[in-house]
């Protein structure tokens, strides 16, 4: 090794190039799983295209087509909202609650491992696991209330119900990843202000509504806006639980693109419908991120 | 005054377990459900109305899995995906988040911003074209130069493989951990004289061994449960289709009630494994889902 030029080992090595080496493997693979596939999603919902031929041009035609032919598109994206706002608003103060009596009990481990174990059940048993529980004439469900005299509703096969069921589904399945959101915010919340207010003689209800929701305001707001995206965004459940019906009651607007694409081959509506609900989903995202950030939740 | 405060105590003492006990009922029943449905014998099965509780338990059904499912292709499926999916996000995800903790580089603030941003697109938009450009890579699968004629890369491990190498929630979950290591220590090391890559190596990464392991844990899990990109690639291609899909992929062929305490039995293979894992590392997947929801 002359002293004068450094040999390439050094060079790559160096503090001014290694940097570069070191985020090489994200710039290749991001450019093409994440920014090639996006452009070429937005390609192809400018055109009208069955995956084998060449695509045809249509502009915005299949945006158009959504907006104003499809009569099912608005009603997918009102399922997609019912089922974000069911799911939430079953699940989050579910969450909540079950949070703030585990964090004053005793056997916390044990009682959160309980709680947790849907979140690392894969989501084919959790529906297969549900479709037998709440099956008409055999599930679980129904033969309990059988068994008390209840009237047995069909979870799954009614039109009526079947969203309300899948709801339920969904928010026992997020119940535990909720759970330990809001149990990480208990843990920093000065145990000094329960006392405080135990002295003064709050019973427990009060200590929930005035202590313990007010504290914890920031990690609700969080749970509540964070859990609301990924319901949006989220199709699997009602794919493997009811295929999206009976009659399309459950049918999302990310399960319809999905089969759009990949049981009529309509890529191009596909990918437009797929464009339409991000772009929804990354508004909700923004406005999320501003309210955080001017809300000064550095915890969250 | 003190009889008075012990009653306040000890009621809502008593209703919490009461309501955390059925609320544990509520989570642990519909397993055991499946557990119970895994050990009827098809005539128990097929009885109406259906026997609930099995007269001998089959646990045979077990064992049957294996030899009437292709149940070890699948479980070897999801093995050598999984641990390929784990191994290469540590990886990727270890690299670029010590040099977007450490280093400031041109484009090193637009690239952390890209990273952030880029958690924030739903999958399902990225599911049609990655399946589409997978399938015409040039000369893999039966292609010609041109990418076309056959089935690209769709029919091999690459398709369930590559589009996970990166995982963006990661790279920002490794910075997190590899802000925490002083300065002090990396510039000491380039005193003494060790290139960038012998203090990442020997240096920086063994401080975040404990963040490597979370990463480790949750991709894993996270990946062992992947359902919809796997089923979308291999709906064509039975011989890749990984423990989950193989089963939800099954039900044309195999939905008669008969068999379905085969169906639930390979159901509680999926799970109960996974489960066992989750327990014995739980601390580490625990801080892999709460540091996601600290922001830097």
């Amino acid at each position: 090794m002359s002293t004068r030029a450094v040999s390439i080992g050094e060079w790559l090595s160096s503090r001014r190039v290694a940097p570069y080496l070191f985020v090489a493997p994200i710039i290749v693979f991001g450019l093409a799983f994440f920014v090639g596939p996006l452009l070429f999603a937005a390609f192809v919902s400018l055109t009208d295209w069955d995956g084998l031929g060449h695509p045809r041009w249509v502009g915005l035609g299949n945006y158009l087509y959504l907006a104003v032919t499809d009569r099912f598109f608005l009603k997918s994206i009102l399922n997609t909202f019912y089922f974000a706002f069911g799911s939430v608003a079953v699940g989050v103060p579910a969450a909540l609650v079950t949070a703030a009596i585990i964090a004053r009990s005793k056997y916390q481990a044990f009682w959160r491992t309980v709680y947790w174990l849907p979140m690392v059940t894969n989501i084919v048993a959790i529906a297969y696991i549900w479709k037998f529980v709440l099956a008409d004439t055999n599930g679980l469900v129904n033969r309990a209330l059988g068994v008390v005299g209840l009237p047995e509703p069909n979870w799954l096969t009614s039109p009526s119900i079947s969203m309300l069921s899948v709801i339920l589904v969904a928010a026992w399945m997020s119940l535990g990843h909720n759970i330990l959101l809001f149990l990480t915010g208990l843990n920093n919340v000065d145990q000094s202000y329960y006392e405080a207010a135990e002295i003064d003689g709050a019973n427990a209800v009060q200590l929930f509504r005035h202590v313990t929701i007010p504290l914890l305001m920031p990690t609700i707001l969080f749970v509540l806006i964070t859990s609301f995206i990924a319901a949006l965004s989220s199709f699997a459940l009602m794919l493997i639980l009811t295929e999206g019906g009976p009659v399309r009651s459950t049918t999302v607007t990310g399960l319809y693109l999905y089969d759009m694409a990949f049981t009529d081959l309509r890529l191009g509506r596909a990918s437009a419908a797929a464009y339409v609900l991000s772009a929804i989903i990354l508004t909700i995202s923004l406005v999320q991120l501003r309210l955080f950030r001017r809300g000064g939740v550095e915890a969250h | 005054m003190a009889t008075n405060r012990s009653v306040r105590l000890r009621l809502p003492t008593i209703f919490r377990y009461a309501a955390l006990s059925a609320g544990a009922v509520l989570m642990i029943a519909p397993f055991l459900d499946m557990i119970l449905g895994a050990l009827r014998t098809p005539a128990e099965q097929l009885a109406i109305p259906q026997v609930y509780w099995p007269h001998t338990p089959q646990w045979g059904n077990f064992a049957r899995v294996f030899t009437e499912l292709p149940m070890t292709r699948w479980l070897t499926n999801s093995i050598v995906v999984t641990l390929s999916i784990t191994a290469l996000q540590i990886v990727t995800s270890a690299m670029a988040g010590y040099a977007l903790a450490k280093y400031r580089f041109a484009g090193s603030r637009f690239l952390l911003s890209g990273v952030l941003g880029a958690q924030m697109f739903p999958f399902f938009l990225l599911i049609i074209p990655i399946f589409f450009l997978l399938r015409f890579v040039p000369l893999a699968g039966g292609n010609d130069q041109l990418g076309a004629g056959g089935n690209g890369l769709l029919g091999s491990y690459m398709a369930l493989i590559l589009p996970f190498a990166v995982t963006w929630y990661g790279v920002f979950l490794m910075r997190q951990f590899f802000m925490s290591v002083p300065d002090e220590i990396i510039d000491a090391a380039r005193i003494d004289g060790a290139g960038e890559f012998r203090i990442f190596t020997s240096i920086a990464l063994p401080l975040v061994r404990p963040g490597l392991a979370t990463l480790g844990i949750f991709v894993f899990i996270y990946q062992w449960n992947e359902v919809i990109w796997t089923m979308t690639v291999t709906r064509g291609a039975p011989q890749l289709q990984t423990l989950p899909v193989g089963i939800y992929l099954l039900r044309g062929a195999f939905a008669d009630q008969s068999t379905e305490s085969l169906q639930r039995a390979a159901i509680c293979i999926s799970v109960i494994p996974i489960m066992v894992v989750f327990l014995l590392l739980q601390r580490f997947y625990i801080r892999g889902l709460t540091a996601g929801s600290v922001k830097g």
